[in-house]
């Protein structure tokens, strides 16, 4: 080859090289938007809100920037685009769109997710119109008056809602009423009608797994006096554990499950809703629960349905989805031995506290001995914090291995709640409405005849001096025994 | 300055105008592109089990014209492996490693190693599933080599098993050993070629030439050039229809079904899984072995046996043993 032809082949090579760096540069380009952070793709109008928003609301940017969404091309338009005809649609900078997000929206890409989670109990959380909750939120706590927010009580938007979900309306500017929006509550109702709200769990805007795989998630709501399951878990081995071993936690793993992706400590996240070798995840937070540990009195998971003529997974069925996922930790001997004792816990509870408290409530309602409004009358608080609060944390804390919550902060809370509150109580109010006379004072003495029953039943006697008498002289011997032993 | 002249601008004989007498400068041109690419992958690179493979996806994701550098990087290191191998054929083939430049045949299949220990090194630093486990089982093997096995495989794991040390150790040997070893066993082998002068050859029905040599500058340079672009673009090429992927994060509590090392390893693979691992190691350093002194072999043979090409045979065989060990295991 002659010099000028190898000079003439390194231009023409040369030249392919060039245009070789030009694809290259196109490439590149092409995995760039605005801002600090490449390799993101969206489309044209969503590049305009990123545009803006960047200035306007950098930190949204960003989060979504580091979502997995903003990596497969998923921007702003693909979630708040909306319909001319749709109830909240709204026309902003030229486009029309949508600040609420709904499930359904979610729906077009995670329709399993959304079928699972329209199926579990937290779609209906927003369905609170008409609960003892609602009426101390509306009426006792707060005020839909002169102290409201457009009619609607401040402790509800503020507190109820903020888990529960709100009723999202729509203002006649297509703006949402800020009575009811912001709101991430988990069983929201949407301007589209759909129910719930993705973000309760996955926070947006990075949506990312590792939040919702917190326990603190849930903790936003499942924690406090009433249902303090956040505080239940930490006080667990399994809270423990999880502290203790975050850092092996793969929580941005996909799949993840236990056993495989990590084994150092299961979140709530794991029991209830992750998948396992054999399990797939579920968006049903009910899928492997067998207790509803809710109202008053405690009730397998299925008995509503069933007394509804549904047909639903049953309650045993649940129970053997929880127990494979102990099991990926625990032998089967062990976890069936927890089952049993976390049984008889509910069973002590029901069986001694919650029916006896509740039918005599029933019957001093149906006697007119209490008055026909909720919460105008001590008793009526006395057995609210006996199931709604103590009962609740007994049964909870027995649910999830925590012992302090299931002794102190619950069945020794409930027994005093019961003997030293709801008795007297109870008999001041009938021995009060046996004094006035009347059809009053008739109910008043079947209640008292029912409460003197129920005293006198093997679990309470002891409270009206009847303990039999080898169990007194054996708790006598127990008693001296300890004495002697620490001196006192 | 004549001194200087005389040095740089040496004459190169004839026969280097043919291409294929192109392919011991390639892998030369390759290195210093891995070096180049390698530099600037090193400046978000984290070898550590919990960042590596994130470093990396970052690289390939944020980090701009990341994917680029990093294909390239690979792309290269692929490439590099094919031209040492085909630089090796043409030697071989050519009977080059004879006498007096036997020695610089055996640094040769030194580069060989050196370059193919690069390339395992390369590849266990990405920390997916695939890579992770090709680590793995790359060290188990070293391990069953006999009397120094398993000390060489503690050495490379940086303890019994395979842990954040081992990390590191394959991150020192790719960044710092095999690249500072490879950069002196090739000015070494160019410094030798310089001393022994190039091999000769003439070639059947060419005409004898008034001069046995040509300018290095600008003739041998300008081949040179032509080289370098025509393998940038080559590379380009590869980086834009198939970037460098990645896999799933490492897992060491789950095997994937299928384990496979790189490409250049599918033959001692294959070998290993034919036979037992003990005759799968011991047979393959035999064959190094007798790569390695198959000058004097070969000395041997050619004074026993005059006239006939044992060497051409041999070599057939050998190469094409390996060449179906790889598409074997590639086919399954």
């Amino acid at each position: 080859m002659s010099l000028n032809t190898k000079k003439i082949v390194i231009a023409v090579i040369g030249l392919f090289f060039l245009g070789a760096l030009l694809i290259v540069g196109g490439i590149e380009s092409n995995k760039r938007v605005l801002g600090k952070k490449a390799y993101i793709k969206v489309s044209a109008t969503s590049e305009d809100c990123v545009s803006c928003h960047t200035f306007t609301s950098p930190s949204l940017i960003e989060q979504w920037r580091d979502s997995k969404h903003a990596l497969k091309g998923v921007g702003c338009m693909e979630c708040h685009a909306t319909d001319p005809g749709d109830k909240d649609a709204w026309e902003h900078e030229g486009a029309l769109v949508t600040v609420v997000v709904s499930p359904k929206d979610c729906s077009k890409c995670h329709a399993n997710e959304n079928d699972q989670f329209q199926a579990s109990h937290h779609a209906d959380a927003g369905k609170i119109i008409g609960s003892l909750d609602n009426v101390l939120a509306e009426v006792v706590e707060g005020n839909m008056g002169r102290l409201s927010l457009n009619g609607q009580s401040p402790a509800a938007i503020s507190g109820c809602w903020q888990c529960h979900g709100s009723v999202v309306k729509i203002m006649a500017d297509g703006r949402p009423d800020p009575a009811t929006w912001p709101n991430t509550g988990i069983g929201r109702i949407n301007p589209d009608g759909s129910k719930g709200s993705c973000s309760a769990c996955h926070s947006r805007h990075r949506f990312s797994v590792v939040v919702s795989r917190q326990p603190d998630s849930c903790g936003k709501c499942h924690m406090g006096p009433d249902h303090p399951q956040k505080e239940i878990y930490e006080e667990s081995k399994h809270g423990i554990a999880f502290k203790a071993f975050k850092q092996d936690m793969n929580l941005d793993a996909q799949p993840w499950r236990a056993g495989i992706e990590y084994s150092a400590a299961p979140t709530c996240a794991t029991c209830h809703m992750s998948a396992t070798e054999e399990l797939p995840v579920t968006h049903d937070v009910g899928m492997r629960i067998s207790w509803n540990l809710r109202p008053p009195v405690s009730e397998k998971i299925d008995a509503k349905a069933i007394k509804a003529g549904e047909r639903v997974v049953s309650w045993e069925e649940r129970r053997e989805n929880m127990q494979a996922v102990c099991m990926k930790c625990h032998a089967e001997n062990y976890v069936d031995g927890f089952y049993l004792q976390f049984d008889s816990a509910i069973n002590l509870y029901d069986e001694k506290y919650g029916k006896p408290t509740t039918s005599i409530i029933k019957m001093m309602k149906a006697g007119k001995v209490l008055t026909a409004t909720n919460f105008d009358e001590e008793l009526e608080w006395t057995y609210f914090y006996l199931w709604h609060h103590e009962g609740r944390r007994a049964r909870h804390g027995a649910s999830m291995m925590a012992p302090d919550y299931t002794q102190w902060h619950g069945f020794f809370e409930v027994a005093e709640r019961f003997y030293m509150h709801f008795v007297p109580q109870v008999r001041t109010a009938c021995e009060d409405k046996i004094h006035r006379g009347g059809e009053v004072a008739t109910a008043a003495k079947l209640v008292l005849a029912e409460l003197d029953s129920i005293l006198n039943r093997e679990e309470h006697r002891w409270f009206l001096g009847k303990m039999p008498k080898d169990e007194k002289n054996r708790r006598k011997l127990a008693a001296e025994e300890f004495e002697k032993r620490y001196a006192q | 300055m004549e001194e200087m002249k005389a040095l740089t601008n040496e004459p190169v004989p004839n026969h280097l105008k043919h291409w294929w007498f192109a392919l011991g400068g390639t892998p030369a041109i390759l290195f210093f592109i891995q070096i180049v690419t390698g530099i600037f992958l090193l400046f978000h690179y984290v070898p550590t089990p919990e960042q590596a493979y994130g470093s990396v996806a970052k690289i390939s994701d944020e980090v701009p014209f990341g994917w680029y550098v990093r294909s390239l990087h690979k792309w290269a290191s692929e490439l590099m492996i094919v031209t040492v191998m085909l630089h090796m054929s043409r030697v071989y083939f050519t009977g080059a490693y004879r006498k007096p430049r036997e020695l610089n045949w055996m640094l040769g299949v030194i580069i060989l190693f050196v370059t193919l220990g690069l390339g395992f090194t390369g590849y266990s630093l990405i920390y997916d599933q695939l890579s992770y486990w090709a680590a793995v089982v790359g060290t188990e093997i070293a391990e069953s080599t006999p009397v120094v096995g398993p000390l060489a495989a503690d050495f490379i794991r940086g303890g019994p098993e395979i842990s954040g040390n081992t990390l590191t150790r394959l991150y020192v040997f790719h960044v710092v050993i095999f690249p500072a070893l490879l950069a002196g066993l090739v000015a070494l082998h160019i410094l030798i070629v310089r001393l022994n002068g190039v091999t000769e050859f003439e070639f059947e029905g060419e005409r004898r030439a008034k001069h046995r040599t040509f300018p290095l500058f600008p003739d041998h340079i300008l081949t040179e050039t032509i080289l370098a672009i025509l393998i940038l673009y080559v590379l380009t090429m590869m980086t834009i229809i198939f970037p460098a992927g990645l896999g799933d994060r490492a897992d060491p509590l789950m095997t994937p079904e299928h384990i496979k090392p790189e490409w250049y390893f599918f033959a001692s693979f294959r070998w290993l899984k034919l036979t037992n691992v003990y005759l799968g190691v011991v047979g393959q350093i035999f064959f190094v072995g007798v790569i390695i002194a198959w000058p004097f072999i070969d000395k041997i043979f050619e004074n026993k046996f005059p006239g006939v090409e044992l060497s051409v045979w041999v070599g057939f065989f050998g190469f094409s043993f390996y060449l179906i060990l790889t598409v074997w295991e590639a086919l399954v």
